[in-house]
């Protein structure tokens, strides 16, 4: 299976499982979020498109390759039984921290729920590219990490998140995923910004783009999943195509689920900008 | 242990379990944190906890109506997420039945119906229910199935978020 090229991909939900299949021939792609399937009983419609030689990637969000700690063998093992059961061309994770506490610190152990930043400074960065080798060695197939949205940052950092996911890239050869969206996320809640970042990032490295929807209110943008990709996002997404188009592009949409015929317009929109003719007004 | 980077870790995983510990444990803000933006990253790992237990259990958003909220929020804030969301939900109805609120009768005796079908479910795996826990799970199903009825007959915004 290529690796090198994906196209346009949509998040596979139970909800969109109808939909799916009737999106192709637009839809090259899905993936998956690793820890919601069971690789011993594939739901019946991942089979089918697997079955249609349609890629599938694992995309997970607990392993916590920015935690202090080591990854954890299970997780990891897990992680590489979901690429393994579905053929996947490649798994994807975050560049984030999720849990903390344990022998470490001789704390209790928390679990954050979600994805949290992983503060940039020199230290950081040696524990993450440690853990990404670990990761490396042990799964079946490439790894591509995800920058991820935040609402703080750390105090007294070291790199910006551009330089620092190409120090992570060009130290371990793991492969990016960017997300324009958390990038859009990341520049009205924390006033990043977003187009130095992809001006940092190595396009070679990139993998595949996310690109989803989201609401403004009261200055805070709620990065949701739930609502059609706006404008700026996409604006983002020209930006990153005119420095090098990417091998994919992958749609999430997590709640709120529209009708296939809209999902249809959103994958071509998303498309136009890919062929460098997305000139929304 | 021969790591390397094992004092490197070390330091990461004090200034992480701060962090972790100002957002989901009630811990003091760490020096050099902005507060606003700490509380803002504390109320979206919060939602995003709310929104798991509504998720699995959405008959808790219906039982206690638009004070789902405020009470998910008063059981989260010193309660570190420990497992996943199902757990979660049976360990905050637990809090509440203990705590004594909601004071309403009626809302508790639903909790407690609730508590009792969830703990069989749960407890029944991996091994399939037996006879005997189906049997004492049936008649809190019920109760809860006529609270929804009752809801179904007088309509009002049920989602708690």
């Amino acid at each position: 299976m290529r690796t090198d090229h994906l196209g346009m991909g949509l998040g596979w939900r139970p909800q969109l499982a109808d939909a799916i299949p009737r999106l192709r021939p637009a839809l090259d792609w899905v993936e998956v979020v690793a820890e919601a399937i069971d690789p011993t009983r594939l739901p019946a419609p991942l089979k089918q498109l697997r079955a249609h030689g349609t890629p599938v990637v694992p995309h997970g969000v607990g392993l916590g390759l920015g935690d202090a700690a080591r990854p954890d063998l299970a997780r990891l093992a897990a992680l590489a039984a979901r690429a393994e059961a579905l053929d996947a061309p490649l798994v994807s994770e975050h560049l984030a921290f999720v849990r903390a506490g344990g022998p470490l610190t001789g704390t209790p152990r928390m679990e954050a729920g979600h994805l949290l930043p992983v503060p940039r400074t020199r230290d950081a960065l040696d524990v993450v590219c440690a853990n990404i080798r670990l990761a490396q060695q042990f799964l079946p197939v490439p790894l591509a990490l995800e920058n991820i949205a935040a609402c703080l940052a750390w105090p007294h950092e070291e790199f910006s998140e551009g330089r620092f996911l190409a120090e992570v890239a060009e130290r371990t050869g793991v492969r990016l995923v960017v997300d324009v969206a958390n990038l859009h996320t990341n520049h009205v809640n924390l006033g990043q910004d977003p187009v130095r970042t992809l001006a940092e990032i190595p396009p070679e490295a990139i993998a595949y783009v996310h690109i989803a929807g989201g609401v403004e209110e009261d200055g805070i943008w709620y990065d949701t999943h739930a609502h059609p990709v706006p404008p700026p996002v996409l604006d983002l997404l020209a930006e990153l195509c005119a420095r090098s188009v990417p091998p994919g592009i992958l749609l999430e949409r997590d709640a709120d689920f529209p009708a296939a015929a809209e999902l249809g317009a959103e994958l071509a929109a998303v498309r136009a900008v890919l062929r460098g003719n997305g000139g929304h007004d | 242990m021969t790591d390397p980077l094992h004092r490197t870790r070390q330091r990461l995983a004090r200034d992480q379990a701060a962090l972790l510990a100002a957002l989901v444990a009630g811990g003091p803000v760490p020096r050099g944190f902005d507060p606003e933006r700490l509380d803002a990253q504390r109320r979206a790992l919060l939602a995003k906890r709310a929104d798991g237990v509504v998720r699995v259990a959405p008959e808790l958003a219906l039982i206690l109506g638009r004070e789902f909220p405020g009470l998910f929020r008063a059981y989260a804030r010193t309660r570190p997420l420990a497992a996943g969301p199902r757990r979660d939900a049976l360990d905050f109805v637990g809090h509440l039945l203990t705590t004594g609120v909601p004071r309403d009768p009626r809302r508790r005796d639903l909790l407690a119906a609730w508590q009792t079908v969830m703990r069989a479910v749960m407890g029944a795996s991996p091994s399939r229910a037996p006879g005997a826990a189906r049997g004492s799970r049936r008649p809190a199903a019920v109760r809860i199935f006529r609270f929804f009825a009752s809801l179904r007959a007088a309509p009002r915004s049920a989602k708690g978020t």
